[in-house]
Parts: C-alpha cells; sequence; structure tokens
C-alpha cells in the first residue's frame, strides 16, 4: 500500500523543480530596497528585497558578488538581475542574484540633462565657438590616467600615423570623488602657454555611467569652454556621451578616435607635399607657355618684321601734308589780290581833288545859311524887345498911383475889402509921391 | 636652428596659394618656385627619416621626464 503522506523534503524538492522549469522565472528583473543585509563570513550575501507592499529573500553567493562596484547596505535602493527557485531546507523561495547595482541612475540622468539644457543655453556647445583642430600639430597634450589602455592607444595610434609628433601627459584621475577637479587643474596647467600644445586630448576608456561621471561635471565642461587650446574630447566607448563631448571642439568616439583626428597619417601628409609639387609645376609651366605664346605673337608682328612699312606710312602720310598746305596758301595768296585789285580801281583814289571840292561846296553854303539865319534871329529879337517895354509900362502898378489911385496896406499886407479890419487898426497908405499913416475911424460894409 | 617640419609645410603652402593667386611675374615666380620645390623635398626627407619623438610626462613637480608607454601601463 502506498503511504498517502509525503515526505516535507520530497515536496519541497518537487517545488523546486516547478520553480526550476519555469521559463519566466529563470531571469528576472527587480526593483527594490535591500534590508536585514548579512554580509556571510565566506563571502555570499543574504539579505531581503522590498518594496511598498511586498518582499522576497535574496541570497547572491559570492562568484557574484565579486564582481560588484559597490557595498550594499540596508536602505539602499537597488536593480537586480537574477532567477526564482526553492531552498528547500527552509521550504522557502528566493531570488538567487546575479548582477545587482545601485538605483540612482535616474537620477544621475535627470542631473545630466538639467547641466546640458543650463549649459546648451549659455552658448557652450554653440559650433560658432568651437575651434578649429590643426590638420598638422607639432605637440599634443593629453589628459588621462597615466594607466590604462585608454593612454596607451592614444600614444600608439598617435607613433603609427605620425611619429614626428610630440606628445606631453597631464596625469589625471578619471574617476572618483576627486577626479573632476583634478581634470580641471590638468586643463589649466595644459593650457597655460608653457608646452606650446597645439591640441589637447581630454578623455578616459570605457565604464559605467557612474565611472564617466567626472565627465559630467559643470567644473569640467567650464575649463574645457574656458581652455585657448583646441580640445578634442575622447569618454568611453562610441555610445557614450557627456557633456565633456558637447562642450569639446572636437568628439571622438573612443581614445584612439581622438588620436586619429589628431594627427595626419605620414601617407596623407606625403599626398599633400605631392599635391603641391604638383600644383606648382602646373602653374609654372603655363605661366612660362603662356609668356612663350605672348613672345611669339610680338616677334611674330608685320611690322617687326616689315620695319620699312613703319617708315613709308609715314612718308605718304607727310606727302598728304605738304599737298593740303600748299593749296592753302594758294588760296590765301589769291583772295588776298582780289581785295587788293578792287581797292586800287576805286574813283576816290583815282580823283582825290573831286573830294576836295566837294567839301568846298557845302563849306560855302553853310556860310551862307549862317549868315541869314543870324540876321533873320537879331531882327525878330529888337522887336521882341520893344514890344515887351510897352507892356511893361501898362501893368506897372506905380503907373496906376500916377493917375491918383493908392495902395492900403495893413502889417505890410495888402487890404482889398473890409473884412479884416477894426476900428483903431493902423493902415499904411502910398501914394503916388509920399506914404500917409492913417487910423481906422469907423467901417462900413457896404 | 633647423626649419620644423610644421613650419616648412605651412611656408609650401603660402607660397603656392601666392602663386596660383597669380600677382607674381615671372622672375619671382621662378625663385619662388624653386624655394617650394626645396620645402616639398625637405619636408618629404624630414617624414621619410622621422623617428620616434619622445614622450614626455608631466610630474607632480611640473617637470616633463621621459615616458614610456609600455612601462607605464600595468595591464
Amino acid at each position: 500500500m502506498q503511504d498517502k503522506y509525503l515526505k516535507i523534503s520530497d515536496l519541497n524538492d518537487y517545488i523546486k523543480s516547478v520553480f526550476d522549469e519555469n521559463p519566466y522565472l529563470k531571469k528576472v528583473y527587480l526593483r527594490g530596497e535591500v534590508s536585514n543585509f548579512k554580509n556571510h563570513t565566506r563571502g555570499h550575501l543574504y539579505f531581503t528585497l522590498k518594496d511598498d507592499t511586498s518582499r522576497i529573500s535574496a541570497v547572491m553567493f559570492y562568484s557574484s558578488a565579486v564582481s560588484l562596484k559597490f557595498v550594499p547596505e540596508d536602505g539602499m535602493n537597488v536593480l537586480v538581475e537574477g532567477r526564482i527557485s526553492c531552498y528547500p531546507a527552509q521550504g522557502t523561495y528566493q531570488i538567487y542574484v546575479d548582477k545587482m547595482e545601485p538605483d540612482g541612475l535616474g537620477n544621475l540622468y535627470i542631473e545630466f540633462e538639467k547641466l546640458k539644457e543650463k549649459l546648451a543655453k549659455e552658448g557652450l556647445f554653440n559650433d560658432d565657438i568651437k575651434k578649429a583642430i590643426p590638420k598638422i600639430p607639432k605637440r599634443i597634450g593629453i589628459i588621462t590616467a597615466p594607466t590604462g589602455a585608454a593612454i596607451r592607444d592614444i600614444i600608439s595610434t598617435i607613433k603609427r600615423r605620425f611619429p614626428i609628433c610630440e606628445t606631453i601627459l597631464f596625469p589625471a584621475l578619471v574617476q572618483g570623488r576627486d577626479a573632476a577637479p583634478d581634470i580641471v587643474k590638468q586643463i589649466k596647467e595644459a593650457d597655460s602657454g608653457n608646452y606650446d600644445l597645439d591640441v589637447l586630448i581630454v578623455g578616459r576608456g570605457g565604464g559605467s555611467i557612474e565611472d564617466l561621471w567626472a565627465f559630467n561635471e559643470e567644473i569640467v565642461a567650464r575649463a574645457i569652454y574656458e581652455a585657448r587650446v583646441p580640445i578634442i574630447s575622447a569618454v568611453g566607448h562610441e555610445i557614450d556621451f557627456t557633456i565633456a563631448d558637447f562642450v569639446a571642439d572636437l568628439r571622438a568616439p573612443t581614445p584612439t578616435g581622438a588620436a586619429e583626428m589628431a594627427v595626419p597619417t605620414v601617407a596623407e601628409i606625403n599626398n599633400i607635399i605631392n599635391n603641391y609639387e604638383i600644383r606648382l609645376n602646373e602653374f609654372i609651366g603655363n605661366m612660362i607657355h603662356k609668356d612663350k605664346l605672348l613672345l611669339e605673337r610680338i616677334t611674330g608682328s608685320y611690322i617687326l618684321k616689315n620695319p620699312l612699312s613703319l617708315y613709308e606710312i609715314k612718308e605718304q602720310k607727310l606727302d598728304n601734308f605738304i599737298d593740303t598746305l600748299n593749296n592753302n596758301i594758294r588760296k590765301r595768296l589769291e583772295n588776298g589780290n582780289l581785295v587788293l585789285k578792287g581797292i586800287k580801281s576805286s574813283y576816290v583814289l583815282k580823283n582825290p581833288m573831286s573830294l576836295f571840292e566837294i567839301k568846298k561846296e557845302k563849306l560855302i553854303f553853310n556860310e551862307k545859311c549862317l549868315y541869314s539865319d543870324i540876321k533873320n534871329i537879331i531882327i525878330k529879337n529888337d522887336h521882341n524887345y520893344k514890344m515887351l517895354i510897352n507892356t511893361l509900362k501898362l501893368v506897372n502898378p506905380l503907373g496906376i498911383l500916377e493917375k491918383g489911385y493908392s495902395l492900403v496896406t495893413k502889417d505890410n499886407v495888402l487890404i482889398k475889402d473890409c473884412k479884416n479890419l477894426k476900428k483903431d487898426d493902423i493902415l499904411n497908405i502910398r501914394l503916388h509921391e509920399g506914404n500917409v499913416i492913417a487910423k481906422v475911424q469907423n467901417i462900413n460894409n457896404n | 636652428m633647423e626649419k620644423s617640419f610644421e613650419d616648412a609645410l605651412k611656408e609650401l603652402e603660402v607660397i603656392v596659394k601666392e602663386l596660383e593667386s597669380g600677382n607674381v611675374e615671372l622672375d619671382s615666380a621662378i625663385d619662388k618656385y624653386t624655394e617650394a620645390m626645396k620645402l616639398a623635398k625637405y619636408c618629404s626627407e624630414k617624414l621619410k627619416n622621422a623617428t620616434d619623438k619622445v614622450n614626455k610626462i608631466l610630474t607632480e613637480n611640473k617637470e616633463l621626464v621621459d615616458f614610456d608607454i609600455e612601462g607605464g601601463t600595468n595591464e
């Protein structure tokens, strides 16, 4: 008969197999808070993961825990990856954690975006302030850790491509709390002008976002912005973008990439030199060819080949001038002769006395006219004079007095009526001979 | 002092551009051409004979000392 009662271990083994075979439980991602954390002496970690309403036991064995990049503690928010299984000895199910990292990334991301927006607004990322990277640098500064893949990649790439370039390493911490100020210090040192750098590479190799965080710090961004030497950023891998990348004059995907951008290859330089030589030869060839053509054209001209023709043309021109001159002079002489002939043949020139006789006749006639005119004027004036004397005699007021009339004046004004006279006025009466002073006795208006 | 490779190359570039601008008379063009070809040869020679320049590292005391990438790495 079969016993219907199971052994506990059998049940728990069965339950474990159910967990183990379920495909959904083979890989589970959880976010939660650590509590009851225990670090066993043998290196295994035991703790509980919880959120607001639930909890689950967790174990992380030494083989996985050894690669943890932080030390977990109670109250810490974490992201874990693992499988769900059963621990038959205790009859509990739990998560077997393979990977765990702090759940602060969300906050870091927000911080990153905030700073990026702020610096972009200030213009630190503007294209027009980016400095050109010199094509052929003499000396390159490198700011990174003195050990590790990054510096090795950068130097070996530069040496492989362009061995005559010098490098100066300004060693800096590239992760941890002290990294950002250290990077800033070395950027300022490299930019001090003491090292005559043509370009500066600032960067580090790949890592987690926390590892790269120094390159997202504001002080690093501002140091890159303020530097006078052109800066190539080379932080992490192709996919990693940091604030330093945005503010740098040029962003390289990797440290090796930065070295490639900083220096040309010997072959490229050789091409440039060859190209210059070709251009020089072409230029000088063209110039000589052009000048030669010009010279040929000039030496081949008709005049230079037939110098006598130059003389013949002038000769002909001279003849033309002489002909014109002769014609003009002849015409002038002929005109002059005609005028002279006209003058010579005039009547007056031939009979000069006739001119005198005409004047003499006119003089005699004028003399006669003058004499009779004067005689007439004298006779007329004498007559007028006698007439005037007679008239004058008739109108002389003193003549009237002779006939018995008299002149009465008052205050030297002649009195013609009684209007302005009054009794006792003194009157002067002028008679033909002598004056009388009289006083008015009576006035009769009528 | 010997002319640096970079300076020689820059000078070469300047002469080529000056000649190509077309403002140079024949006599001085030929002088400049000769000078430029000398510079080109000088640059090529320098590249051919280029030996690795020493890499330096700035110490805490702000001194530049030789830096060996093999010795300087610990991986």
